[in-house]
């Protein structure tokens, strides 16, 4: 099939970026819209150009590095899906498609289609984890979690912290990413004891990174490619809300 | 090595919610300020019901309304509900203009080309425009008819009828019924969001109720302009 791409270029954080359009002709629709990507840079590189520059690892939807907008939706048509998980059949012959990266003003971009998504680090650093002694992993069941419980923590922890949530909100707000972290320590024992100063730590990260507020749209679910629920938001309200009052 | 305590929580100081807020007054952590949007815009959620309820008393005839307004001037609550209902919208209104600055600044470099999901809808993309028609609204409202002259003829239900033979005033209220009800239908759910109300099967139901109530208060209040200007 025959593509005509529009790609954000910027070559530094500094420096002033544009869409330049790109032909891309003969891309085979079984290859994911990476490989796509992957096809258009070679033809670059052996031009002379330099590559468009973008973010992936795993390639297989499970380390949350790839993300970019492709036609005003983060990580493209479809949902549940990372942007490595994107198949060209997704397109037609013959279609435009705009590609940007992530915009926030948490999330600077680094170069064309990469941001910088430290702010996510910043936020985790500030209580996204337990602090424990490690030893040996303990006996599974020594403490007992109950199921509903186990399977709400399981759903949140799914959060692979791409970004997509802030990409697509109108306000780039954080809060769906933060209250699956918050969500996922919250529901088991362990998370417990942490728990108002983490649901106090992670919002005020949250805030000093300059992201918006919640307005209670639900866009990030809607995107989310681990289909992180709005519950988890309704949840992390009520822990900082809890944490505010006892503190 | 770091010892765990310096590199957990145990030493790590504790965090500044309420630190220095980058838009002045309203120094709290962003979902504080959501609450406090939250808590005061339902209060006023309810009193809109209330004040609904007795407007429509003006379909009763003059009597009933003046009755009515009467009975209000009497029992003592007036003034301590007035000065209840100033400080919510006040600190509503402080807080929407934290929010929405803070969400305008979020993201400088616009996207070319944005799509919604379909989970958005009007009345949530347009809260701040109806916000900003109701702060406009809301004090010309209660100087028209608060201070306006009672003591005419038929008292209170004569200067509203009066107000509504004008048809700037009659299509101009009748108009801003649509950024409230705008405003209403999406705030509602919302707000529960807010404060931390919602399950799965709850939300759906929320966000329908949110529309049929701001929708019928909304509603009821555009009958009066109309029964005003077209009725007599
Ligand atoms: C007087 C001028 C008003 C202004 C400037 C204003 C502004 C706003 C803004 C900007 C929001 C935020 C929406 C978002 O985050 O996307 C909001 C939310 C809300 N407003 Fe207002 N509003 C006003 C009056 C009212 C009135 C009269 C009511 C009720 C009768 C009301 C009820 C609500 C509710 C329930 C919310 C939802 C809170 C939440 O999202 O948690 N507002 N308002
Ligand atoms: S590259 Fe790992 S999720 Fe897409």
């Amino acid at each position: 099939m025959d593509l005509t791409l529009k790609v954000w270029r910027q070559a530094g954080p500094k420096e002033k970026g544009r869409l330049v359009t790109y032909e891309a002709k003969g891309i085979p629709e079984d290859a994911s819209f990476l490989e796509m990507l992957d096809i258009v840079n070679s033809r670059l590189e052996a031009q002379g150009e330099e590559p468009i520059a973008f973010d992936h690892d795993c390639r297989e939807g499970i380390c949350g590095s790839c993300g970019c907008m492709i036609n005003g939706r983060p990580h493209g048509p479809g949902q549940g899906i990372t942007t490595c998980q994107l198949y060209m059949r997704k397109f037609h012959h013959g279609d435009t498609i705009v590609i940007e990266p992530f915009r926030a003003r948490a999330f600077p971009v680094v170069k064309d289609l990469v941001v910088a998504r430290s702010a996510f680090d910043k936020i985790i650093q500030a209580g996204g984890f337990i602090s424990v002694n490690t030893g040996s992993a303990p006996e599974a069941n020594t403490i007992p979690v109950p199921k509903p419980n186990a399977e709400a923590a399981m759903d949140a922890a799914a959060c692979i912290g791409c970004g997509a949530c802030v990409a697509t909100c109108k306000n780039a707000s954080a809060v769906l990413f933060v209250s699956a972290k918050i969500s996922h320590l919250a529901l088991l024992p362990q998370g417990e004891p942490e728990r108002e100063r983490r649901a106090l730590a992670m919002v005020a990260a949250m805030d000093a990174a300059g992201f918006g507020h919640c307005s209670n749209e639900g866009e990030c679910e809607a995107e989310c490619p681990k289909g992180i629920s709005l519950v988890n938001i309704a949840r992390l309200n009520r822990e900082h809300l809890r944490a505010t009052v006892r503190k | 090595m770091q010892s765990v305590a310096e590199r957990g929580t145990l030493t790590a100081p504790r965090p500044a919610v309420r630190g220095t807020g980058k838009h002045g007054v309203m120094a709290f952590s962003s979902i504080l300020k959501k609450v406090a949007m939250a808590l005061t815009g339902l209060g006023m959620f309810l009193f809109l019901i209330g004040h609904l309820a007795g407007n429509l008393l003006l379909l009763k005839g003059p009597d009933s309304f003046n009755g009515y307004a009467a009975f209000l001037a009497k029992i003592p609550l007036v003034v301590p509900v007035e000065i209840g209902l100033l400080l919510l919208a006040l600190l509503h209104i402080a807080s929407a203009v934290s929010v929405t600055l803070g969400n305008w600044t979020a993201r400088p470099q616009r996207y070319a080309v944005k799509r919604t999901a379909g989970s958005s809808t009007f009345a949530s993309r347009t809260m701040w425009i109806g916000g900003l028609v109701l702060a406009v609204f809301i004090p010309l409202h209660v100087w028209m008819f608060k201070y306006g002259d009672h003591h005419g003829p038929q008292e209170l239900y004569g200067l509203v009828m009066r107000s509504f033979q004008n048809p700037l005033i009659a299509f101009g209220y009748a108009f801003a019924m649509i950024p409230l009800g705008l405003h209403l239908s999406h705030g509602f759910a919302s707000a529960f969001q807010t404060l931390g109300i919602n399950r799965p099967r709850l939300r759906p139901r929320l966000r329908a109720a949110g529309a049929v109530l701001g929708w019928l208060i909304a509603l009821g209040f555009l009958v009066l302009p109309f029964w005003g200007f077209f009725g007599q």
